[in-house]
């Protein structure tokens, strides 16, 4: 593709256009095709390197990379088949989740397992495996999906589902888009609760935390957060979103498109989140989101929680930032939290943002699941040398306490850091080669952790 | 809203600024006959548009290029449909070659998607659309503002979309048969993506509002967007001296 002229390539929508990944740890000078139409997506060389992209929201380099094609769903982005009675939904790779939720409240249901970025596209939530807003509860995102479809660089059209195509139906899951261009999917929904009363408990520390998250593992709205900073290191609140009865149910205010948190944020000149931005903004959550007790919880605001994270994210400047997460087993966690309290005490790094959830799944291929608690840790300006020395301790003490890293959000693993950070990661390695014969699927994503 | 009794037929429907008047048309409550090249685009927007509006829709898969009478296709497609009310033609096809270098097959293709389609399926359904008092929707392109050793075959088929237009104008009055013709500048279609263009894009939504909008008003000529019309102008009025030094 490199040397095919203008005349070659009329028609297949292609542009040089300059990408970041969302956490902007890493950028390239890429060739971007936006096929509106499902012969443009077959249309590429058979040998061309490429990538679907979606909304372009993942945290790292996953739907772009310098020698790959990104091929942008964005004009696939309809619904296309609805089963109002059974609660599934037929949709196109494109469609972002927002979107999806949308559709599905205005009909009385709803999508269970959803990412908090609301333009995160069904094909990347698939691509990744996102998990939800209680994954013990839920599972991931294979839990709601039936059916794929796939274009494989070949330009075979695929059809996947757990009957069907089963190896790569669940390769394709936490797949990161290496198995192929997803282009529709068929979603499993569920009925929402009629309202939702959020209980706040405040934690000391991560191993209170956890112990909290365990009891109430069946709620449907489930997940901590935490101070980062030395001497306060892990406390914080515990969040249970509880259904009520429809007697407290209040008219539900679904944000429209234009609410929704942008895909593009565009970084502040200069960072929010010092020491002290960091010290003011917990101030600040402690004083509003800590105190004991319980307030009606919008369903809305529970299922798009970033839609007012807008400064949050810009205030990381250009510089960014990085969420390492890992999920560490019950057994070990309490250790594992504590040693992590004594690195932060030491190093000082400055921490953003920590939350934490529950996970109760099995662990398949490179998907982020387990049982045990998931910690998300968020930092600014990860190149500087503190903030990568505490991003490289926090990789060593979780992979001895048995962690797992969810690689489609961690921009400065390596690949050797990576394979020890994910049981059986050399057989979900190869089964993914399986599925992308010649490596014609290709990303950032894929060639930093050698996959 | 409920269901107008009235088919929009949109040909050229499953890309760029057809696409969007389809989206557009299914939103004012029109039945919708779709024509596009792919039956899997077709029935992609189909559904997604009787999903989201609870419009009719049927589609056709129709290659304009091979196809010997779009028209008959079309009218053969209409029956047990809501009389036609409008007929929307955004088609066109272009080459970067069609500079004074194609063969005599290669042109007699982009004619007969850019020129012959229009023509025939226009004259197909004539009879129906007139009945119905309906609108015919042409879209010509500020490529045929003047000639140019670019865009040759496609750009005098573009002109010649003009000279249909007066002849339907010319035949008809306007409360028996609307006839509009919209210049369209460039659009961000994929047909532009990534090319470096002289002047702003327009977006095929804000255009097919408009062309929807005005669709039972009366005939009409209009550059979208408007100002198009004093780039036209410009470039209609340059001495030939200077026009033929300039590039493109």
């Amino acid at each position: 593709m490199k040397d095919a002229g203008p005349a070659d390539t009329r028609g297949f929508a292609l542009a040089d256009v300059d990408l970041a990944s969302f956490d902007r740890q890493f950028r390239a000078h890429c060739r971007v095709q936006r096929p509106d139409r499902y012969r443009l997506i077959e249309a590429l060389p058979r040998d061309a390197m490429r990538i679907a992209r979606g909304s372009g929201v993942s945290y790292t380099a996953a739907s772009f990379g310098a020698d790959a094609i990104s091929q942008s769903l964005a004009a696939f982005d309809r619904i296309l088949a609805f089963d109002e009675d059974g609660g599934r939904l037929v949709a196109e790779a494109g469609v972002k989740i927002g979107d999806v939720q949308r559709f599905a409240l205005a009909r009385g249901w709803y999508l269970a397992v959803a990412p908090g970025h609301p333009a995160a596209t069904v094909g990347g939530c698939i691509a990744a495996d996102v998990h939800g807003k209680n994954p013990a509860r839920d599972g991931t995102f294979r839990a709601v999906v039936e059916r794929i479809e796939l274009v494989r660089a070949n330009s075979d059209v695929v059809v996947a589902s757990a009957s069907d195509n089963a190896d790569l139906f669940a390769a394709t899951f936490a797949g990161f888009g290496l198995t192929g261009v997803i282009t529709r999917a068929t979603l499993r929904l569920a009925r929402p609760p009629a309202a939702l009363i959020v209980r706040r408990v405040p934690v000391a520390n991560l191993a209170e935390a956890a112990r909290m998250l365990r009891e109430a593992a069946n709620a449907p709205v489930l997940y901590g957060w935490h101070d980062g900073r030395p001497g306060v290191f892990g406390r914080g609140v515990v969040r249970i979103g509880l259904a009520t009865d429809a007697g407290e149910a209040r008219a539900m205010r679904v944000p429209p498109p234009s609410r929704d948190l942008p895909a593009g944020i565009r970084p502040m000149p200069f960072a929010l989140w010092n020491r002290a931005g960091i010290a003011a903004a917990n101030v600040w959550l402690g004083s509003r989101w800590c105190r004991a007790g319980q307030s009606p919880l919008p369903l809305a605001e529970a299922l798009f929680p970033l839609n007012d994270a807008h400064a949050y994210f810009a205030g990381f400047g250009k510089a960014g930032m990085v969420e390492a997460q890992w999920l560490v087993p019950h057994a070990l966690f309490d250790e594992f939290a504590g040693m992590l309290a004594e690195r932060v005490a030491r190093d000082r790094p400055r921490i953003a943002l920590i939350a934490s959830k529950l996970f109760a799944g099995r662990p398949e291929g490179f998907g982020f699941d387990g049982e045990g608690i998931a910690l998300a840790i968020q930092l600014p300006a990860p190149a500087e040398p503190r903030q990568r020395a505490f991003l490289e301790a926090l990789a060593e003490i979780a992979i001895t306490h048995g962690g797992r890293a969810n690689l489609i959000k961690e921009s400065t693993l390596d690949a050797a850091t990576a394979r020890r950070a994910v049981g059986g990661f050399d057989a979900a390695r190869e089964r993914l080669a399986a599925h992308n014969p010649g490596g014609l699927h290709a990303s950032e994503l894929a060639r930093r952790l050698a996959l | 809203m409920s269901e107008r009794a009235a088919t929009a037929i949109v040909v050229g429907a499953s890309s760029g600024l057809g696409r969007a008047l389809a989206a557009e048309l299914a939103r004012a409550q029109y039945a919708l006959l779709l024509i596009a090249s792919d039956r899997r685009d077709l029935d992609a927007l189909g559904a997604s548009l009787n999903l989201a509006h609870g419009i009719a829709v049927r589609a056709l898969a129709l290659d304009l290029g091979r196809e010997a009478d779009p028209g008959a296709r079309i009218a053969g497609t209409l029956d047990g449909m809501p009389p036609p009310a409008a007929l929307l033609l955004p088609i066109g096809q272009s080459r970067e070659d069609d500079d004074l270098s194609l063969d005599a097959g290669r042109i007699g293709a982009l004619l007969a998607v850019n020129l012959h389609a229009p023509l025939a399926i226009v004259h197909a359904l004539l009879p129906r659309l007139v009945e119905s008092h309906g609108t015919v929707v042409l879209f010509g392109s500020v490529a045929a503002t003047r000639g140019r050793g670019r865009n040759v075959v496609y750009a005098s088929a573009k002109r010649a979309l003009v000279s249909l237009y007066e002849s339907l104008r010319q035949r008809y009055r306007s409360r028996e048969l609307r006839v509009q013709l919209y210049e369209l500048g460039f659009m961000a279609t994929n047909l532009t993506y990534g090319m470096k263009l002289p002047m702003p894009v327009a977006e095929p939504d804000a255009i097919a509002r408009t062309v929807v909008r005005r669709l039972e008003r009366g005939s009409s000529k209009r550059y979208v967007p408007r100002w198009w019309a004093l780039v036209a102008l410009a470039v209609r009025w340059l001495p030939w001296s200077v026009y033929r030094r300039m590039k493109g």
